[in-house]
């Protein structure tokens, strides 16, 4: 075998998608503002806990309050706390710097050029937006964890849930694993918008801008009554819906009607990242 | 796509295989977008364009794998070094093998003089190094087709003479180059075909030397002996007149050999005898100045 063969294989049109995720999480796990942004995530469940511990003795309501005494309700209401604003600031500033950030940079067009088929740019990019949305939120979930023993201790590893009976030490994990498994898919509707957004745009502020800008409006919206016939169809409707994991036992519909939600969103958002990409030019 | 403004308008340009092919116009002239329609970067609102055979942009998938290009300057991520920086670029590469992918990134980085910086940040390369990288990655892979849009943008003396040096080596290995350039001389000394585009159309294409010769023709005799020279040719029917140190002989009289017999016959000295051939700088204004 020649030099020349073992270094080409001359009969295929793109290069395997592995080794294209693999160089996207490459790029996007070393991009210093991204490590910046987890390293400063980790320190919200931490600051939740001592805020916790400090305040203990003058109570407190809410799930904030139920923290106390009970640290494995931390991991959940930081996902829940950093859901608002904090992790889909995250995802949207990954998704800014997928598409209209390569194309500030002029990398949208090598990849264009090399070819990435655009189709395949589409998976590559909502891949690296789905790694940072999963590697926050399990950061947050583990710290939280870590921090609620630790800082916040008590209930020997167990679980006070709101309904007051108690859960063992690995229910309590499940009940976090399932929390964190909810926020990554309303993190993922809020990346596929912001996708969707960076695919029309060079500029990646533009896109942080609306998604934060949007998250706001819809926050607004569905608190107005007047407008209660608006809500089931605004992301931000179920947004609170973490907590009932903390419920025994757990109640599945709003979880369920908001990952509904998310998946629709999802779908919007996918359809016309891919529609715009097949006929950007760059 | 640009709103109003046509960029390019009615071009119908072929470029040989194996042709270095230098495309010259004044800035704004369409060179770029002309490039960027080729490689389906853009799509055009009328006409066709065609790379190595296929249809683009609808079928661009099947040449681009054997087009390294250099469009609009270097785009590379700042926070990452020129090797990383290659390495993201060769992973995209479909006719890149993933073990090949060290060696070939090593060699492209060689191959542009960049080696010993390979390792420092983009964010701190000077504009020619910047340049060299872009570069680079066009030549990751051995390329059928190498569109290198103004590759000579920035760098120094030894970095245009190393892209001159890489263009001839990509032409001795049978590839085709499309250049766009406004350096008349680099594109002189690296070119076999031109083009030249004014205000989104061609004025001129085809090989160089054909179009240095054509226009301004004629045989250029240095000589001291002019006046001599002068009557010798004018008893034979050419049209000749003084031009410097000798004498420009027209063309349509006698072919060159016998003016030059004729006028060694004649008692004069004939120091230097050539065709005059124009210099693409002047080709080039001539073309880009006469038409609206």
């Amino acid at each position: 075998m020649t030099l020349v063969e073992s270094a080409t294989t001359p009969h295929r049109g793109s290069a395997p998608m592995g080794r294209l995720l693999g160089a996207e999480l490459r790029w996007v796990l070393r991009r210093p503002r991204t490590l910046v942004m987890l390293g400063l995530f980790a320190l919200v469940p931490i600051l939740v806990a001592i805020g916790v511990v400090v305040a203990d003795r003058n109570g407190g309501g809410g799930l904030i309050g139920a923290i106390a005494g009970n640290g494995l309700v931390l991991p959940v209401a930081a996902m829940t706390l950093m859901l608002a604003l904090l992790l889909p600031l995250a995802v949207a500033m990954a998704a800014a710097d997928a598409i209209a950030g390569e194309a500030a940079h002029g990398t949208l067009r090598s990849l264009l050029l090399a070819p990435v088929g655009r189709g395949r740019l589409v998976v590559m990019k909502a891949f690296g937006v789905l790694v940072v949305a999963v590697v926050a939120t399990v950061i947050v979930a583990v710290v939280g964890v870590l921090a609620g023993l630790v800082v916040v201790g008590g209930a020997d590893g167990t679980l006070v849930t709101l309904s007051g009976t108690t859960l063992g030490f690995g229910e309590a994990m499940g009940r976090v694993g399932i929390a964190a498994l909810w926020t990554v898919g309303q993190l993922a509707a809020v990346g596929a918008i912001a996708l969707a957004i960076s695919a029309f745009t060079e500029h990646p502020l533009v896109v942080l801008a609306s998604v934060l800008g949007g998250l706001i409006v819809f926050g607004v919206l569905g608190a107005i009554p007047a407008l209660d016939w608006l809500s089931p169809y605004l992301l931000t409707t179920g947004f609170s819906a973490g907590a009932d994991v903390l419920r025994d036992p757990m109640t599945w519909g709003d979880l369920g009607g908001s990952t509904l939600r998310a998946l629709c969103y999802m779908a919007i958002g996918g359809g016309i990242t891919t529609s715009r990409m097949l006929t950007r030019d760059a | 796509m640009f709103g109003k403004t046509v960029a390019v308008d009615g071009i119908d340009l072929e470029v040989p295989t194996g042709a270095v092919l230098g495309m010259l116009g004044p800035n704004g002239s369409g060179k770029t977008t002309l490039i960027r329609m080729l490689l389906g970067l853009t799509r055009p609102t009328a006409g066709t364009a065609e790379l190595l055979g296929h249809a683009v942009p609808d079928a661009a998938e099947h040449a681009l794998p054997h087009v390294g290009a250099l469009v609009e300057g270097p785009g590379f991520h700042p926070f990452l070094s020129g090797r990383e920086n290659l390495r993201r670029v060769a992973a995209t590469e479909p006719l890149l093998a993933t073990k090949a992918i060290p060696d070939a990134v090593g060699t492209a980085l060689e191959r542009v003089g960049l080696a010993d910086a390979a390792d420092r940040r983009f964010r701190g390369y000077s504009l020619g190094m910047k340049q060299r990288l872009g570069l680079a990655s066009a030549l990751l892979v051995p390329r059928r087709l190498v569109v290198l849009d103004e590759p000579t943008n920035g760098l120094d003396p030894a970095g245009t003479r190393d892209v001159r040096r890489i263009i001839a080596e990509l032409h001795a290995g049978g590839a085709t180059v499309l250049v766009s350039s406004h350096l008349l001389a680099e594109v002189e000394a690296t070119c076999t075909h031109v083009a030249v585009l004014q205000s989104g159309s061609l004025v001129a294409s085809g090989e160089l030397g054909k179009l240095l010769e054509a226009g301004t023709g004629g045989l250029v005799v240095t000589t001291p002996d002019v006046d001599v020279a002068l009557e010798a040719l004018r008893g034979v029917g050419a049209t000749a007149f003084r031009e410097g140190d000798g004498i420009v002989v027209s063309d349509g009289g006698p072919p060159a050999p016998e003016i030059v017999a004729l006028l060694v016959r004649a008692g004069v000295a004939v120091h230097e005898a050539r065709r005059r051939r124009a210099r693409l700088e002047e080709l080039f204004a001539r073309l880009t100045e006469e038409s609206p």
